[in-house]
C-alpha cells in the first residue's frame, strides 16, 4: 500500500513543523510539536477530540499565528502569518470535514466558483467550464460527469470533487502539501475504500497529505506514517507498519483505553415487546418485520440505500410510513406524528445533528427543557429555578463541560458535548424506547463510551433500545442483537458471539458468511 | 470592559440612548422639557406600540405578518361604520376584533396548510384587506361617530396619560408572560429557531405557526378599533404604521434579550424613536419626512446590529466556554481545545470563518 517513493532527498519536504506551540488564553493547545510530512507521503493525524488536531491545521491555514519560537515550513518556506492567503500561496490546501459544495450546482460550477467561470465577452463559457471540470475530476481518478448536480453524488464522490476543487491547477503556486480533515467521517463504510483510491491518486502525484482522522482502520491502509496527539503534545510518531490497533489505541488514550462494554444477554423472548413492526413500508422501507424487548439494544446495519438510515426516523414519525403497523407496548402507533409518538414514550436522536437535533441559537437549558415542560410549568409560571437544576443535573450526570453553562447557546459547545445535552434532553422524559440514528457521530471515544453506558443504564430499567450506525465498530460494541438490512428488509440476524464487526459488514455487503475475508 | 457590561450597554443601550434624547432635546428645546410631551408621545404612539407587539408573536416563531397595518386599518373602518349604523360600540369594537381574528386564521390557512410562504401571504392578503376596506366604504372616509363613551375609551386620562397607553401595557403584560414565562413561548421560539428541530421534539409547528398569525391579527385588529376611537376613521394611515412596528420589532430584538423578538424591547424602542421624532419635530416643525426616515433606518440599523452581534455574541460565547473548560481542566479527560470546533462550510483554501449560525436564525430579513 506504501507510494512513498516520491520522497528524494533533493526535494523539500512538503510540511515541516519544529517546536510548534500554541497557547490560548490559560490553555496550552500544542505544545512542542514536530512534524515532516515528505512529497508523496500520506502522513496519518490522529488524536482525540481537543487533542490540538483542530488548532494544529488552523496554524497551518494562517488562521491561528503559533507562539513565537516555532517553525512551520511549507515546501520548504517559512509560513508568513502577516499575509493573507499566505498558506494558500506556498501550496497548502485544505478540504474540511463540511466540503462546501454547493449541493443544487452542478460539479463544473462548483470548480468554477473559486477560480472564476471562463468567459467571452462577459458570458459564461460553459464548455471550457465542463473541460476543465473534465481534466480535475481525470486528475483524481474519478469518472464523473461535470454536468451532473452535486446532490446526485455519493458522499465518497462528494469528497472526491472537493479534493478536485482544492487542488485545481495553479501554476504560480502549485499544490504541495493536502490536508484532510475527517474526509470519512460521514462516509459509510462501504465508500471509503472509493474515496481513499482518490486520495493515493493524489499521493501518486507527489503532493504531502495530512490525513486528519478518528477511524483507525483506513489509516493502516492508506498511512505511511502516523502521528499521535494526545493533549497538545505529540506522543508518538512511527511508520505505520509497525503499529498495531491496540498499540494505537494505548497512544490516543494513555491508560483509559475502558470501554464501555456490556455482558449481551439474549432477551427473554417471553417478556411482551416494547417495540413491534409489522410489515412496515415506506421509500425506504420493503415490508419491514422487527421486535425489540424491554432491556434490549438492538443495532441495525446496512449499507446506505438499504433502509438503515430510514428505520428509527419511519418508526418515530419522522418519515412518511406508506404501510404496515408499528406497536409500542402492544398499542398501536400513528404514523407521521412526532408529537404522538414523544407522548407515548419514545425518544429519537436524529442523525443531523446541527440541522434537525438541536436549536443552535437557543439555551442549552432551553434545549433540554423543550420535551419536558410539563415538569417545569406550574400556572401561571415556567420555573426557571427548577428548570435549571434540572439541566445541570444532566449536564453533570453526563459530564458536559462547563457544568455551569447551562445558558450558554449550543452552538457554543462541542460536537460531543452538543450529543450529551440531547441525550439529557431524552432522558429527562425516561422513555420506554430509544430510536438513535448514528448517536454518536463525531464524538470523541471517551465520551462515546460515557453515552453508551448512559444508554445501558436506561436500557437496564428496562427501556428498549434500536440503534442505527454506519459505525459498525459501535454497532458490534453495544448491541444484543444485530439486524442487517438489504433492501428495505431484514436479511440477516446476528445475535451472541456472532455480532463482531466483519460479520457485519459481510452481511451488509451481502457476502456470505462462509466465504474467505475478502 | 466589565463595567461596560455591568451597566448593561450590550442589552440596554436604548436605555442610554433615550436618556441621551431626552437630555439633549430638553436643553435644546423648552417645549420638549414638559410633562406634556410625555403624555403626547405616550398617548399617539401607543397604537404604533400595540402593532409593534403584534408581529413579534408570529415573529418570534419565524413568521412574517405584513397585513398588521391593513388589519388594524380595516379593524377602524368596520368599528366606526357598525357604530354609526346604530350598533353599541362595545358591541361594533368586538365585531370588529372578530373579523381582524378571521383575517389572521385566513393567513394562517395559507401559511400551515398551502405553504405559502408568510412572507408573500400577509403580503397578498393585506392587499386583499385594503381592497375590501375601499369596497366597504366607497372609499370615502366615514364620520366619527358622537359618542361620548367611544371617545372615552381611550381618551379617557390617568396621570394625565391617555388610557390607551395604560391598555397598550396591559397587552404588553400579557404577551410578555405568553413568550416568557409560558410553554407556548418556548415552542414559539423553538419553532422560530428550526422548524424540523421542533417537530421532532413533538411541537405542532403547524398549529403553532397558525396561532401566532391569528393572534397577531387580533392583537392588530384590537390597535385598530383603538386608533378609531383615539383618532378617528382615517383611510390610510394603516401602512404607514407597518413600518415603525417592524422598526421597533427588530430593534427591540438587539435589547433586554438580545438576539430574541422581546415585548420590552420592543415597547422601549417604539418610545425611544418617537421620542427622537418628537424633539426634531418641535425643531423643524415643517419636515415631515422625519417619522419616515427615522423609522426606516432604524429598522435597518436593528438588523444589521441584530446580525453583527449575533455573529459576534456566538464567537465571545464560544471563547468564554473554552476559558472556563480549561481552568477547570486540571481534571477534565478530553477538554475541548480552543477551535477544536466544527468548521462552517464553504472554509476551503481559505482561514476558517467563525460563523457556526448562518444568519437567518430569527433576526434576519
Amino acid at each position: 500500500m506504501s507510494t512513498g517513493s516520491h520522497g528524494s532527498s533533493s526535494a523539500p519536504p512538503a510540511l515541516a513543523i519544529e517546536g510548534l506551540t500554541k497557547t490560548f488564553v490559560a490553555n496550552r493547545a500544542l505544545d512542542g510539536v514536530d512534524l515532516q510530512i515528505l512529497p508523496g507521503e500520506v502522513h496519518a493525524l490522529l488524536g482525540e477530540n481537543g487533542s490540538g488536531k483542530s488548532t494544529l491545521i488552523k496554524v497551518l491555514s494562517g488562521y491561528h499565528r503559533p507562539d513565537p519560537g516555532g517553525v512551520v515550513q511549507i515546501g520548504g518556506s517559512d509560513l508568513d502569518y502577516g499575509t493573507p492567503h499566505a498558506s494558500y500561496l506556498l501550496g497548502a490546501r485544505f478540504v474540511h470535514q463540511d466540503l462546501g459544495l454547493v449541493e443544487d450546482s452542478s460539479i463544473a460550477d462548483n470548480l468554477s466558483f473559486g477560480p472564476g467561470f471562463p468567459t467571452r465577452f462577459g458570458t459564461v463559457n460553459d464548455r471550457q467550464a465542463r473541460r476543465r471540470a473534465r481534466t480535475a475530476l481525470d486528475a483524481m481518478g474519478l469518472d464523473l460527469d461535470p454536468v451532473l448536480k452535486v446532490s446526485k453524488l455519493s458522499p465518497a464522490q462528494k469528497t472526491g470533487v472537493a479534493v478536485a476543487r482544492a487542488l485545481l491547477p495553479d501554476e504560480a503556486h502549485p499544490a504541495k502539501l493536502l490536508v484532510l480533515d475527517e474526509p470519512t467521517a460521514r462516509l459509510p463504510d462501504e465508500e471509503v475504500e472509493q474515496l481513499l483510491g482518490v486520495v493515493r491518486t493524489v499521493s501518486a502525484a507527489g503532493i504531502g497529505i495530512l490525513y486528519v482522522t478518528h477511524r483507525l482502520d483506513e489509516v493502516f491502509d492508506i498511512a505511511e506514517l502516523a502521528t499521535v496527539l494526545r493533549d497538545g503534545t505529540r506522543v508518538v510518531t512511527a511508520p505505520i507498519k509497525g503499529l498495531t490497533r491496540q498499540a494505537l489505541l494505548e497512544h490516543l488514550f494513555g491508560d483509559k483505553v475502558a470501554r464501555a462494554q456490556r455482558e449481551t444477554e439474549t432477551a427473554d423472548t417471553r417478556v411482551a415487546p416494547v417495540l413491534r413492526l409489522t410489515d412496515v413500508s415506506s421509500e425506504a422501507l420493503r415490508g419491514l418485520s422487527l421486535e425489540v424487548r424491554p432491556g434490549e439494544v438492538v443495532g441495525v446495519a446496512g449499507v446506505t440505500g438499504s433502509g438503515r438510515e430510514a428505520v428509527c426516523a419511519t418508526i418515530f414519525g419522522a418519515r412518511t410510513r406508506d404501510g404496515g403497523t408499528v406497536e409500542l407496548l402492544g398499542e398501536l402507533v400513528a404514523g407521521n406524528r412526532p408529537d404522538v409518538s414523544i407522548a407515548r414514550g419514545v425518544a429519537y436522536i436524529p442523525a443531523e445533528r446541527k440541522l434537525t437535533g438541536c436549536f443552535l441559537d437557543l439555551p442549552a437549558r432551553e434545549n433540554v427543557s423543550l420535551t419536558s415542560m410539563k415538569d417545569i410549568w406550574t400556572f401561571p409560571f415556567l420555573r426557571k429555578r427548577v428548570e435549571a437544576t434540572m439541566v445541570r443535573g444532566w449536564f453533570e450526570r453526563l459530564d458536559v463541560r462547563p457544568v455551569k453553562s447551562v445558558d450558554a447557546p449550543m452552538a457554543a459547545f462541542s460536537g460531543g458535548n452538543q450529543q450529551k445535552i440531547i441525550y439529557g434532553k431524552w432522558f429527562q422524559r425516561e422513555p420506554v424506547l430509544f430510536l438513535l440514528d448514528e448517536p454518536t457521530q463525531g464524538v470523541d471515544v471517551g465520551a462515546k463510551a460515557e453515552l453508551h453506558s448512559a444508554l445501558f443504564k436506561a436500557a437496564e430499567g428496562g427501556a428498549a433500545v434500536l440503534v442505527s450506525s454506519t459505525d459498525v465498530d459501535e454497532l458490534a460494541t453495544i448491541s444484543d442483537r444485530v439486524i442487517v438490512l438489504a433492501g428495505g428488509r431484514v436479511v440477516t440476524t446476528l445475535v451472541g458471539a456472532d455480532i463482531d464487526v466483519h460479520t457485519i459488514t459481510r452481511a451488509a455487503l451481502g457476502i456470505d458468511a462462509h466465504e474467505g475475508v475478502s | 470592559m466589565r463595567l461596560f457590561r455591568g451597566l448593561g450597554f450590550d442589552r440596554l443601550s436604548g436605555l442610554y440612548l433615550w436618556a441621551a434624547l431626552i437630555a439633549v432635546f430638553s436643553v435644546w428645546q423648552t417645549q420638549f422639557r414638559t410633562l406634556s410631551t410625555a403624555h403626547t408621545i405616550a398617548g399617539e404612539r401607543s397604537i404604533s406600540a400595540i402593532l409593534g407587539l403584534a408581529i413579534i408573536i408570529p415573529l418570534a416563531c419565524g413568521a412574517f405578518d405584513l397585513s398588521v397595518g391593513a388589519i388594524a386599518n380595516f379593524a377602524t373602518i368596520n368599528a366606526v361604520l357598525l357604530i354609526n349604523n346604530g350598533h353599541s360600540w362595545p358591541v361594533a369594537a368586538l365585531v370588529a376584533v372578530l373579523v381582524s381574528l378571521g383575517i389572521g386564521l385566513v393567513n394562517g390557512f395559507f401559511v400551515v396548510r398551502l405553504h405559502v410562504s408568510s412572507f408573500i401571504t400577509t403580503l397578498g392578503i393585506g392587499s386583499v384587506i385594503t381592497a375590501l376596506q375601499v369596497i366597504v366604504t366607497h372609499n370615502l372616509q366615514p364620520v366619527q361617530p358622537n359618542n361620548a363613551s367611544w371617545a372615552d375609551f381611550t381618551n379617557h386620562t390617568v396621570f394625565g396619560f391617555q388610557i390607551v397607553f395604560v391598555y397598550m401595557l396591559i397587552v404588553a403584560v400579557i404577551l410578555w408572560w405568553v413568550l416568557q414565562h409560558t410553554p407556548v413561548g418556548r415552542y414559539l421560539y423553538a419553532i422560530g429557531s428550526s422548524p424540523d428541530a421542533a417537530r421532532l421534539s413533538g411541537v405542532a409547528v403547524g398549529r403553532y405557526t397558525w396561532l401566532s398569525l391569528a393572534a397577531s391579527g387580533t392583537i392588530a385588529g384590537i390597535g385598530g378599533v383603538m386608533f378609531g376611537s383615539l383618532t378617528g376613521p382615517s383611510l390610510t394611515y394603516g401602512a404607514g404604521l407597518l413600518l415603525p412596528a417592524f422598526a421597533a420589532a427588530f430593534l427591540g430584538s438587539t435589547q433586554i434579550v438580545p438576539g430574541r423578538f422581546n415585548v420590552w424591547g420592543t415597547v422601549m424602542s417604539i418610545f425611544v424613536l418617537a421620542t427622537g421624532v418628537a424633539g426634531l419635530q418641535l425643531a423643524y416643525p415643517q419636515a415631515q419626512w422625519l417619522d419616515p426616515m427615522f423609522s426606516g433606518s432604524a429598522l435597518v440599523l436593528a438588523v444589521a446590529i441584530a446580525v453583527g452581534r449575533q455573529r459576534a455574541g456566538e464567537e465571545r460565547a464560544r471563547k468564554r466556554l473554552v476559558r472556563k473548560e480549561s481552568v477547570s481542566g486540571a481534571s477534565v479527560s478530553h477538554p475541548a481545545a480552543p477551535g477544536d470546533h466544527e468548521r462552517s462550510a464553504g472554509a476551503i483554501a481559505q482561514p476558517a470563518q467563525h460563523s457556526h449560525i448562518d444568519d437567518g436564525t430569527g433576526v434576519s430579513l
